[in-house]
């Protein structure tokens, strides 16, 4: 995710790479909840140059234009436009409950929704330390003594800026919606946020959306959010969660925290959270989720597609669909198009391969997650001593576990710059 | 407070009167608190070396003062902002940490001094070091924590007033007046190390960075509007004349009573022996109450201050009464400047020269304050009409210009041996 202060001052080239100038700042026109960056005004050597954002194609280190610098049409800043470093940037930020006042460090950009967006001003240190160049030596100093660089970033959508480029931007009352955005962006802004915002966030959204955004955000901080809110409001967004991510993200907190909120859950919900936090955190049992498609083994293929038809199961519970028997012991496995392709009047033990790869809940994760490397599975079976069927471990519960930490973040990010 | 003065804006002259007494304040009281240990050690420094010789100074450090306070004065009533704000949103965040680290070395040297006034007072007393300066330290700290200062700072404001002493001293050790007008009104100058070391000690103490960020600060939480700046001016002036005043006859008591005995200050008694002619036996007794008074005061005033600007500044929390959690840079820049100050005061050093060391220090910063000053004051996007004139612009940076050559000559002649 870029900051303002990442990419201004960097060399804007012709397409034939000669340098014209630097980019000077970046203008916006305050409106919507993450206003897009719409105007990049140059420095050159004949003074200040406004063009079109999209008359500029970020490469590494430097920005291109898309056509020569003497093809490309001036354009008129609005007088309702924003312009990010003039205007916004070491501004004072007041917040309107309290005397609370900060500052500006540096303005969060991201692209949402295919276009560079206004999310966020910085208002901690590390911003500081950004604009002054030294992110990465701050980091390293505050590594040595054990601990890490705090962030500070306020959603733009919580900030009013005035008419007046004099005056302190307003931090407003949060009312505004985060919804609107995909829950994997919601979790990279509220990760950055501090973490009075960030409650303030969770408090805000619906359930779902913030359960979703929830699941998203690093496990750390997900156990923070969850102890920071209101016991009521963390157990309804636990709820919407999967119950394997609910179960994990519980595991992270005090036991009594813990009890409190799995007590407050609704019966269901609870039920799946109980049984999966019986599980090791470390093993098939403690990643595994208890959502999976079973089908009685007596079934006709006809008979199952009318019972899928009836559940309306998740697509991504759909690529293994488990037969059962009476007892709920797995018998076999068969994939959607195998039931699909298979004679209507065929029993599902018929059709169903019944060599199906199953591990037990005590099974290691990182076990689990070989397996599931090795043989190109989607998703694996966990079964208890008895071959009953308890959950599955899809391929997105592992994902993460073969990666470096943190890889997925960061690249995601290097790819965004 | 705004409503108050908004009602006080039309009315009769009585009113009026009252709002230009209410105007006229800041300056006075920040001028008056110029005179804290700093001012008194150097001043009486001064005085017992050269005697009379360095009192043409003081007519030019008043007028200096006097510029550089009224556009301190103007820049808040136009911009409604403190100084160190105006920095930021001009400047950008490196140069507000250039300005900020100069403010909190500069102002931290007038804490060690603050502590080392009070340290030195009460050592004529018979009291020692290690436990004046713990107390003070402690007291400073427990203030903070509980968060209000009303009484404590008017008590040791009153006691502060006993250097109004020095005036009435001058008089009664009855001086060669024309001597004293004809040196206030001839300038000399030598080429010296000792010399030039008083002279950089006094423009610091006089002109310090920390009073033009008080001056800009108190006229903006007066609410002094843009139409009021006739009587911030007023203000910015008189309160330049009155706080000198004071330095001058300190001067003054002490070129009659110590200059001609070869006495230099090393040490507060040889201060103190200044106000014999007023105080006899008791000279020790009243010096020491007075400079107690001020530097406990300033010691207590001055690390919240700097604090408060450097966190409004880099946009921190700056309130009392905080949970040190919510508000721990404020709290920490407290404390670190506290107990740095006790901490360099313990060591063992005179502490006469102490105090005028770190007078030294301020006045090598006060360029950098004030070339950021001019910068502001003459920017038209900030001060619209209101930037400074020509005449205006050639005094003040001519006396930016003289402070910092000055400061460069001493380090010449410290370090480099020039000029013998």
């Amino acid at each position: 995710m870029p900051y303002l202060s990442e990419i201004q001052h960097r060399t804007v080239i012709e397409p034939n790479g000669d340098e014209v100038g630097k980019l000077a700042d970046v203008a916006v026109v305050p409106q919507g909840q993450f206003p897009a960056a719409q105007w990049a005004i140059l420095a050159t050597r004949n003074g200040e140059k406004v063009l079109r954002w999209a008359d500029l194609a970020p490469e590494i280190g430097h920005f291109r234009l898309r056509s020569r610098l003497a093809n490309t049409p001036d354009q008129q800043l609005p007088a309702e436009a924003l312009r990010l470093a003039r205007d916004l940037l070491d501004k004072q930020i007041v917040d309107t409950h309290g005397a609370k006042v900060v500052r500006v460090n540096d303005l969060q950009l991201s692209e949402v929704e295919g276009q560079l967006r206004l999310v966020g001003a910085d208002v901690g240190m590390r911003g500081i330390f950004r604009r002054i160049g030294a992110e990465r030596l701050a980091e390293r100093a505050a590594g040595i003594v054990g601990r890490k660089l705090p962030r500070g970033i306020i959603p733009w959508h919580l900030v009013e800026p005035l008419q007046s480029a004099d005056a302190a931007v307003r931090l407003t009352v949060p009312h505004a919606k985060l919804a609107l955005l995909h829950p994997a962006d919601i979790a990279d802004i509220v990760e950055e946020m501090t973490a009075d915002e960030r409650v303030a966030v969770f408090e805000q959204l619906d359930a779902e959306t913030a359960a979703e955004a929830l699941a998203e955000v690093e496990p750390e901080m997900q156990a923070a959010i969850v102890s920071d809110l209101d016991e009521e409001r963390a157990a309804d967004i636990l709820e919407e969660m999967d119950p394997d991510e609910a179960a994990d993200l519980l595991q992270d907190l005090p036991e009594e925290r813990r009890e409190e909120l799995v007590e407050l859950m609704e019966k269901e919900e609870k039920q799946d959270v109980e049984e999966l936090l019986t599980y090791a955190e470390d093993s098939a049992g403690g990643i595994m989720t208890t959502d999976y498609v079973a089908l009685a083994g007596g079934l006709t293929a006809a008979q199952a597609i009318d019972e899928l038809r009836v559940r309306k199961p998740d697509p991504q519970l759909t690529y293994y669909l488990y037969v059962v028997d009476d007892e709920g012991r797995l018998e076999g496995v068969i994939s959607l198009r195998d039931l699909v392709v298979a004679p209507p009047e065929t029993k599902l033990t018929a059709a169903m391969d019944p060599h199906v790869l199953k591990v037990e809940a005590e099974t290691p994760k990182e076990e689990v997650a070989s397996l599931i490397a090795k043989y190109d599975l989607l998703a694996l079976p966990v079964v208890d001593a008895r071959r009953k069927l308890l959950g599955t471990v899809t391929v997105d519960d592992v994902v993460e576990l073969m990666l470096p930490r943190g890889w997925k973040k960061r690249s995601l990010r290097s790819i965004a710059r | 407070m705004i409503a108050t003065v908004d009602r006080l804006r039309t009315g009769t002259i009585k009113r009026r009167l009252l709002r230009f007494l209410v105007i006229v304040g800041p300056g006075i009281v920040t001028a008056q608190a110029g005179n804290d240990a700093g001012g008194i050690a150097t001043y009486s420094s001064v005085g017992a070396a050269y005697g009379y010789s360095l009192l043409w100074m003081m007519v030019v450090i008043t007028l200096s003062l006097g510029i550089v306070q009224e556009m301190c004065a103007r820049m808040g009533a136009v911009t409604g902002k403190g100084l160190a704000e105006l920095i930021r949103e001009r400047f950008g965040i490196r140069w507000t940490l250039v300005a900020m680290l100069t403010v909190l070395v500069a102002n931290g040297g007038v804490v060690v001094s603050e502590f080392a006034g009070a340290a030195a007072a009460l050592e004529l007393l018979g009291v020692q070091r290690i436990v004046t300066v713990i107390a003070v330290a402690g007291f400073v700290l427990w203030l903070v924590a509980r968060g209000s200062y009303r009484v404590a700072e008017r008590a040791f404001l009153a006691i502060s007033l006993v250097f109004l002493a020095y005036p009435v001293t001058a008089f009664l050790a009855g001086p060669p007046w024309g001597e004293v007008l004809r040196e206030t009104a001839l300038p000399s100058f030598r080429l010296e190390g000792p010399y030039l070391f008083l002279f950089v000690a006094t423009v610091g103490t006089t002109i310090t960075p920390y009073m033009q960020l008080f001056a800009q600060s108190a006229t903006v939480d007066k609410g002094v509007t843009v139409q009021e700046l006739g009587a911030a001016r007023a203000d910015a002036y008189i309160g330049a004349v009155f706080s000198n005043l004071v330095a001058y006859f300190i001067i003054v008591v002490t070129a009659t009573t110590l200059y001609p005995q070869g006495i230099t200050v090393q040490t507060a008694a040889d201060a103190a022996r200044a106000l014999t002619p007023l105080a006899g036996e008791r000279a020790g007794l009243l010096f020491a109450i007075g400079l107690f008074g001020a530097s406990v005061l300033a010691a207590a005033v001055l690390p919240l201050a700097t604090s408060y600007t450097i966190c409004g500044a880099l946009g921190w929390e700056r309130r009392l009464g905080t949970r040190f959690s919510d508000a721990h840079q404020f709290y920490s820049i407290i404390a670190f400047l506290v107990v740095m100050g006790a901490a360099i005061t313990l060591l063992p050093v005179p502490l006469i020269p102490l105090i005028v060391g770190a007078q030294v220090l301020n006045g090598f910063l006060l360029p950098v304050i004030l070339i950021f000053i001019l910068r502001l004051v003459n920017d038209r996007s900030l001060m619209g009409e209101h930037v400074n004139g020509p005449v205006y612009n050639v005094l003040a940076w001519g006396t930016t210009v003289f402070i910092g050559a000055l400061s460069l000559i001493l380090l010449g002649v410290t370090f480099l041996g020039l000029g013998g």
